[in-house]
């Protein structure tokens, strides 16, 4: 193989990919006024700003209490009616139990759920039912479908069809094959991935209050708006403890039931 | 049988605690049902009359874009500088360990609220806070990249006397760059979910004028929005898919 | 020439893995190390370069117009330098799967480049033709395009050899070169790499009697962290037994898919 023809094939499937990258950087770079120094300059000034911050206004505890245990509680109810209702939408979105009309559309539903943001439906929930928890928890359980309905849906897919037809050869109808049969194949499955949809669902319900449904996000957005950075600062503090704490106890969680799949 | 007495006993409490009324939603359907009324047709003179608008959906897709090359770039930089087959000095590494944690830990609100006050509210502000959740996202991933790459063609360069550098260039470069590049690919999937949330803090695009229409209840602005929303993400989705899928050959990320 | 003298290395809890291994290798000779699993064969080759440190002992390399050195005594940057100069290969290749055959065979003459250039530059086209002729010297230059990955054992293999011609090297290690490849492609590499043991020394470590028989000059046998033979390379059934104790009836078992050369 002759040495010149070798480079040439070798770089020239790079350079398209890259001119348009290239391109497309600029392009992006001047909409958002964002030049790549202009990136450092943002970044240095974003923690300058931090200084404002110090020292926490310890006084505030107290009073962040109740509104951090409801943003947990929130996340905690948005968390649990939504892995129930993910089960039911996988049960419909999943091959193997649901002849191809319901199932395609089941997907496509879910499909559509994920591509809202969890923010955009909550705004919309406010605009029905005004401010508080419970647009806050509407909005968490609709934002689990589209994760938890497709990943459950695609493990239901997965089992074994020799299991689904065992049970309905013995004469069990469909209600008796789901209960009895996909259900608890699929349990370890269901605790996992809620467990880890939980773990985002504590950061979202921190930004929805902030949105409208109250609790510890609230809170931080108030202070900010007061510019009473010290107290912001004791808020974040509560968060940075929560967040951290549920991402360590969910890991933990999952590792201990430590199924092959759990997603990390 | 206790176990699910239990948990129905501490959701309940917990529900009061909240003041939410599960049974209110159901009973005050009829809430969703006016909305629905107020949203419909959906105005989509919005996309076409007003120019902002599309603007707007480009803003949007700038900044999450933006974000994920300039995060990915910064998160594989530290990555580097984190994991223990690229950087020999344990305490470098538990540095930028200890910074990747607590990047990732701080919540994105926090960080939206503070770039819009330091820059001020605009597209910059959001993309800014992209990069810092990007980062925090992924460094830590990108860490256990490098960790878990083969490590006998590295051994074998070390045998022809070369240094550490040029192993890092030929044997761990090599082996990471596709799943790096599918997972830049997959940031700017979920960055472009974020960055609408964050307009509505004033992080610019999409969000942004999502909430300003909402404000001023024009409602039937709200739905045209709304759809145009899921056509973008679920169009970068398809994309994003598609191009992993090409990288990658079978077997996907997440 | 290697000279090697006395090298010993012990776990902490004492037990000895290398206990006073001495041998010597010229230009010309084509070494064969052999012994049971455990005994301390790649242990003494990783010593050769430098990989592992024993605990006492010296390894001597001397080149034809330079000054003997002693592997175990040098400081890291001197222990680059010396590397670049021996060539190594791997039971299993250690090539980087994702780059072309030819970037793998360029990759040995990473240590002889200015570490600044091949970062950010990568190889000459010089370079790049002298590989292409390694490359041809072990029958793989039509391949010299292919991702490494998609190529089978043997020609991984050779491509691995071919690397380690590049970098023009004074003394050649091979670790179980033949350990993954199937009987035709073994007598293949063992076929490469014989001649080249009349510019250098060669020494590799195997685990296939019949092998080492048919193509080395000398055999070493390490048994227990100790060389208990040092000759011919055409080994007695009674010197195998010696050497592989209670496993010569596994070879015997097997004696219809491993046919022993020597009677």
């Amino acid at each position: 193989m002759r040495l010149k023809e070798f480079k040439f094939k070798r770089y020239r499937k790079f350079i398209l990919p890259s001119v348009i990258l290239l391109a497309v950087t600029e392009g992006a770079a001047i909409i958002c006024g964002a030049t790549f120094d202009d990136l450092f300059g943002g970044l240095g000034r974003g923690v300058l700003f931090l200084g404002n911050l110090f020292p926490p206004n310890w006084g505030a505890f107290p009073e962040m209490l109740d509104p951090a245990l409801k943003t947990i509680i929130i996340a905690f109810l948005g968390t649990l009616f939504g892995s129930l209702m993910s089960i039911f939408f996988a049960l419909l979105a999943a091959s193997n139990l649901a002849n191809p009309w319901v199932r395609n559309a089941t997907r496509f539903f879910i499909a559509v759920e994920r591509a809202i943001p969890e923010a955009v439906i909550l705004i919309l929930l406010i605009a029905a039912f005004g401010l508080g928890a419970m647009p806050g928890v509407v909005a968490l359980s609709l934002g689990c479908i589209g994760m938890l309905g497709k990943l459950l849906a695609d493990v239901i897919e997965g089992i074994d069809p020799l299991l689904i037809e065992s049970m309905e050869s013995v004469g069990g109808n469909k209600a008796q094959v789901i209960v009895f049969g996909v259900l608890p194949q699929i349990l370890p499955n269901i605790i996992s991935y809620t467990l880890f949809r939980f773990d985002i669902n504590i950061r979202l319900s921190v930004l929805l209050g902030a949105v409208g449904a109250g609790g510890i996000g609230y809170e931080l957005d108030y202070s900010f708006g007061m510019l009473d950075y010290h107290r912001a600062f004791t808020a974040m503090i509560f968060i940075i403890v929560i967040v951290f704490g549920t991402e360590r106890l969910s890991y933990y969680l999952r590792k201990k039931i430590k199924m092959e799949g759990a997603l990390t | 049988m206790t176990l699910l007495m239990i948990i129905s006993i501490v959701v309940a409490l917990a529900c009061i605690y909240t003041d939410f009324n599960p049974i209110a939603f159901f009973v005050e359907f009829h809430y969703v049902r006016d909305l629905l009324g107020e949203m419909s047709p959906p105005n989509y003179r919005v996309l076409t009359d007003d120019p902002s608008t599309g603007m707007a959906i480009l803003q949007t897709l700038s900044m999450a874009f933006l974000a994920s090359l300039y995060g990915g770039v910064i998160a594989v930089v530290i990555a580097f500088l984190a994991a223990s087959n690229t950087m020999p000095y344990k305490v470098v590494r538990d540095f930028f360990r200890f910074l990747l944690s607590l990047l990732r830990v701080i919540p994105a609100l926090a960080i939206i609220l503070i770039f819009v006050i330091a820059v001020g509210p605009s597209t910059f502000a959001g993309m800014l806070t992209l990069v810092i959740v990007t980062i925090g996202n992924f460094g830590k991933l990108f860490t256990e990249m490098l960790e878990n790459v083969d490590n006998p063609p590295g051994e074998a360069i070390f045998s022809v006397g070369a240094s550490r550098m040029q192993v890092i260039r030929y044997s761990i470069i090599p082996q990471i760059l596709p799943t790096l590049m599918a997972n830049l690919i997959f940031a700017f999937d979920v960055n472009i979910r974020t960055a609408i949330s964050l307009g509505i803090f004033g992080g610019g695009g999409i969000g942004f004028k999502l909430q300003l229409a909402k404000s001023v209840l024009h409602y039937k602005d709200v739905a045209a929005i709304v759809t145009l929303i899921i056509v973008l993400v679920t169009g970068v989705e398809k994309i994003s898919n598609y191009l992993r899928r090409k990288i990658l050959g079978e077997g996907k990320l997440k | 020439m290697i000279e090697v003298k006395n090298l010993t290395k012990s776990l902490p809890n004492g037990r000895k893995l290398l206990d006073g291994i001495s041998f010597k290798v010229k230009k010309g000779e084509f070494v064969g190390i052999l012994g049971p699993s455990g005994a301390g064969k790649t242990l003494t080759l990783r010593c050769l370069n430098g990989l592992l440190k024993p605990d006492s002992g010296s390894v001597i390399i001397k080149s034809e117009n330079s000054e003997p050195l002693d592997i175990c005594k040098i400081d890291k940057r001197e222990l680059r330098r010396v590397r670049q100069k021996i060539g190594v290969i791997f039971q299993g290749y250690h090539l980087v799967k994702r780059l072309s055959a030819l970037e793998n065979v360029m990759i040995g003459k990473l240590g002889q480049i200015n570490t600044f250039r091949s970062l950010f530059y990568g190889f000459t086209d010089a370079e790049a033709e002298d590989a292409l002729k390694a490359l041809d010297r072990v029958k793989m230059s039509q391949l010299a395009g292919m991702q490494t990955g998609s190529l089978s054992g043997g020609e991984m293999q050779r491509v691995a050899i071919a690397r380690a011609i590049f970098q023009s090297p004074t003394i050649l290690l091979a670790d179980e070169p033949i350990s993954n490849l199937d009987p035709s492609n073994a007598k293949t590499i063992m076929k490469m790499i014989k001649p080249l043991s009349e510019q250098m020394p060669v020494v590799g470590v195997f685990h296939q009697p019949e092998m080492t028989a048919k193509y080395c000059t000398r055999v070493i046998a390490i048994k227990e962290g100790k060389v208990i033979y040092d000759g011919d390379p055409k080994l007695s059934n009674k010197r195998l037994e010696e050497i592989y104790g209670e496993e010569l009836e596994l070879i015997e078992q097997q004696e219809h898919m491993m046919p022993l050369t020597a009677k």
